[in-house]
């Protein structure tokens, strides 16, 4: 026999689980548009019933229940999607970073256009060629040096303009360690609050939320795998536990967070005097720039420079900025070398005409026309034969020069190649790396958009499904309250209605 | 699959955004003229590029180049032509003294003009084109003829080829050989003339006589050389047209937009953007929320 007021008991738990999944919608209604936020669901369970079942339990047919409780509060989430989403998102911060890093690169180099390099070579040649032509007039020989200066300009443009880019990317790749290494730090807070409620018997949906959106935002810059490790006590079947990060890379993983015992292995960068990295530093192991794992950090380290394993300086602008030097220095000495075989205006025998580079590196900075010839536009060697006065129209010197293009070899792969050839090829390698990374980039974004998508099909709020929910829950929690009142004439009928019988 | 409101926004922003990248690569192509704004839209393309600019550019310095040579001939021809005259004129005179009816006082009055004529050889011999000597071979500074202290003409000219690179490796001639021309011998022979009539020697008059017709000839065959260097030259400059109208036309099919095509894609790509923004709107406003009291 259930007690009078049962009832009323079960017609109130009736109103606090409605109540409690009204609260609910409530909360996913609010943070329908926070990054970030999985809907969450009350999962509503019948309360055990009286009496419980049992051998000796005083008899009546069946049992009779006693109401709803509202049991968890549970997050909508597909962890798979989750891991599929990171991997695209490494891809994505990967490619993105260095497609980044190759459109500014094309912007600088600016071909083909009317003011790139080759123009100013065209320009160069044909000032050489007018020289060839009226050897003995001062103007063209003007022209022909202002048209080096161009040449000499432009190469130094170029490689101050790639510099300075590549400057901004060191910088950005600085940022993208302490934002990794702030992250980390995020969520090792994360895990002692989360250790702090499991154990209690909570599901703190919220906060594996925020260590979720932190893990999102990690693998933009790093690949990582997690691990997790169950809160113990009280904590419920549900609850996800601690999460433990580690970096995969090809000797190994290293564990950059260790949810456990609430330690951070910070990132950091072992860089030379040129701010090109050498080494990278976690938790005391070090990996070699080319060991690390693919992502917007790995992006960032190879578009602004890095020491590979054989000790040589590598990475997108490095090449470019040593491309330029490598041309800059075989132009100017195959250059020099003709012009002094030439014979000057005066009849002597010709000098440098720039001054003397003596190394690859910082060549291409380092063009500048010799004083002499500057004074003097007569030292413009542009006889060729022996010295002497009697050959003043004869461009035969001059006309070879203007095959500076043609002439200059630059061994390139075991291949010799010209300057134009080499310069080619080495704007053609640029643009084939850019379209391959914006192609890749973009390829990675739009699978990226289709997991996401999936993701967001599972755990997105939904205001149409949240509102049908509420009424759903409203009418319940309505007619619970609707029991308490029909209950309530019942026991009025009880109490004030019965045994007046003659009064 | 379960479609929420803020994946119809992220969707329809996403769409509303490539719709506007599609946009603005047409409009670049439309502005600029161009297929690519940057090399790794079409690397190919780009480095193709270069390489016509290139090539167009040495065409067009060989034009000018080529520009120049045809002053060298032409100034050229003129120097000759007026050497031909002199060389009539003094054929004429040698003719006319070898009549007997000249007296001595007329053949002192041709030596005159003769020796008149010789001079102006001589001008010719030092014909000056902006600022060059161009029939001294590549000493252009400095004159070839001259007159010494003792008032006799010295021709001293310099044998080197003045060439001009009219094409990809091909260098051509420009200066005539004037030491055929302006040679110490043709001098010479004017100032034998001369003595003879001085000196009333009509038996040598004579023998130069004959000499002054082989340097007639001479000339006549430096005249044709010129003339045939002058059709090669023409044919190099007909050539170089073509591969100017060729090197312009592989440029242009290779990175000009085609601007007909370009603009009907952006018409269509307009159409599109706008449908897109309206349902965009028209999705995204509705809730279920505007239903419900």
């Amino acid at each position: 026999m259930s007690s009078t007021f049962h009832g009323l008991q079960v017609a109130k738990r009736g109103m606090d689980a409605q109540q409690a999944a009204l609260y609910t919608i409530g909360h996913n209604v609010s943070n329908a548009n926070t990054p970030g936020y999985t809907r969450q669901r009350v999962s509503l369970e019948t309360f055990p019933a009286y009496p419980a079942p049992g051998m000796n339990q005083a008899g009546t047919a069946g049992q009779i229940g006693m109401g709803v409780e509202a049991s968890t509060v549970e997050r909508i989430r597909d962890t798979f999607l989750d891991t599929q989403y990171r991997d695209e998102t490494i891809k994505v911060g990967y490619w993105d970073a260095r497609a980044g890093a190759l459109e500014k690169m094309e912007e600088i180099m600016n071909e083909p256009t009317e003011d790139g390099l080759s123009a100013v070579f065209n320009q160069f040649f044909e000032s050489i060629q007018d020289v060839a032509s009226h050897p003995s007039e001062a103007g063209s020989r003007s022209v022909m040096i202002e048209r080096a200066e161009a040449v000499g300009n432009t190469f130094s443009y170029l490689s101050t303009s790639l510099k300075t880019i590549q400057g901004d990317l060191q910088k950005e790749r600085d940022v993208a360690v302490t934002q990794v290494n702030s992250l980390l730090e995020q969520m090792n807070n994360v895990n002692q609050q989360i250790q702090n409620v499991e154990p209690n018997g909570y599901l703190p949906n919220d906060l594996y939320d925020e260590r979720d959106r932190l893990l999102d935002e990690l693998s933009k810059f790093i690949p990582v795998s997690v691990e997790y490790t169950k809160s113990g006590e009280n904590a419920s079947a549900p609850s996800e536990g601690v999460v433990t990060v580690q970096l995969q890379t090809s000797r190994g993983p290293i564990t950059l967070l260790d949810g456990q015992n609430h330690q951070v292995n910070a990132i950091s960068l072992k860089t030379n005097q040129d701010s090109y990295v050498t080494e990278i530093h976690i938790g005391g192991q070090s990996r070699n720039p080319e060991l690390f794992p693919q992502g917007k950090l790995k992006g960032l380290i190879e578009a602004s420079g890095y020491i590979d394993s054989s000790g040589d300086k590598t990475g997108v602008y490095a090449s470019m900025i040593d491309h330029l030097d490598e041309m800059a220095y075989e132009f100017v000495n195959w250059f020099n070398d003709k012009h002094q075989q030439g014979v000057t205006l005066e009849g002597n025998k010709g000098i440098s005409f720039f001054n003397d580079v003596s190394q690859k590196e910082g060549a291409a900075t380092g063009i500048v026309i010799a004083d002499k010839i500057k004074q003097n536009t007569n030292n413009i060697a542009a006889a060729s034969g022996a010295a002497g006065t009697d050959r003043q129209g004869d461009g035969q010197n001059a006309q070879l020069l203007s095959q500076f293009r043609q002439n200059v070899l630059i061994n390139s792969g075991n291949q010799d190649v010209s300057l134009d050839g080499f310069y080619q090829s080495i704007i053609g390698q640029m643009s084939v790396d850019a379209q391959q990374a914006n192609r890749l980039k973009s390829n990675s974004e739009t699978l990226q958009g289709a997991v996401e998508q999936r993701r967001q099909s599972t755990s997105a709020v939904s205001l149409d499904e949240e509102m049908t929910n509420m009424i759903q829950f409203q009418h319940a929690y309505n007619a619970s309250a609707r029991m308490i009142t029909m209950i309530d004439e019942m026991l009025d009928k009880i109490v004030n209605g019965l045994g007046t019988g003659g009064r | 699959m379960r479609v929420t409101q803020g994946m119809l926004a992220a969707n329809s922003l996403k769409q509303i955004s490539n719709s506007y990248n599609k946009l603005e690569t047409l409009q670049n192509q439309l502005s600029t003229g161009k297929k690519i704004t940057r090399p790794s839209d079409d690397p190919v393309v780009a480095t193709k590029g270069m390489a016509y600019r290139s090539n167009l550019s040495e065409v067009n310095q060989y034009k000018r180049n080529l520009t120049e040579a045809q002053s060298w001939f032409d100034n050229s021809e003129s120097g000759l032509e007026q050497v031909n005259s002199i060389l009539q004129r003094t054929k004429e005179l040698v003719v006319q003294g070898l009549n007997g009816t000249n007296g001595s006082d007329d053949r002192q009055a041709i030596a005159r003009e003769i020796e008149q004529l010789k001079m102006d050889y001589m001008q010719v011999g030092n014909t000056q084109v902006a600022g060059n000597y161009i029939f001294n071979g590549v000493n252009v500074g400095a004159p070839p003829i001259s007159e010494n202290t003792s008032g006799m003409i010295e021709s001293n000219i310099n044998l080197d080829p003045f060439s001009i690179e009219v094409s990809k490796g091909i260098q051509l001639r420009v200066n005539i050989h004037a030491e055929n021309i302006f040679g110490q011998g043709s001098f010479d022979l004017m100032n034998n003339i001369q003595t003879a009539f001085e000196q009333n020697d009509v038996s040598s008059l004579k023998d130069l006589s004959t000499q002054l017709d082989t340097q007639i000839s001479t000339l006549l065959a430096e005249r044709s050389e010129l003339g045939a260097r002058s059709n090669r030259l023409e044919l190099i400059g007909n050539r170089l047209d073509s591969q100017e109208i060729t090197a312009t036309k592989m440029l242009s099919d290779n990175e000009d937009a085609e601007i007909e095509k370009v603009i009907t894609d952006l018409t269509v790509q307009e159409s599109l953007h706008r449908a897109a923004l309206g349902v965009g709107a028209q999705i995204i406003q509705p809730t279920l929320l505007d239903f419900l009291r």
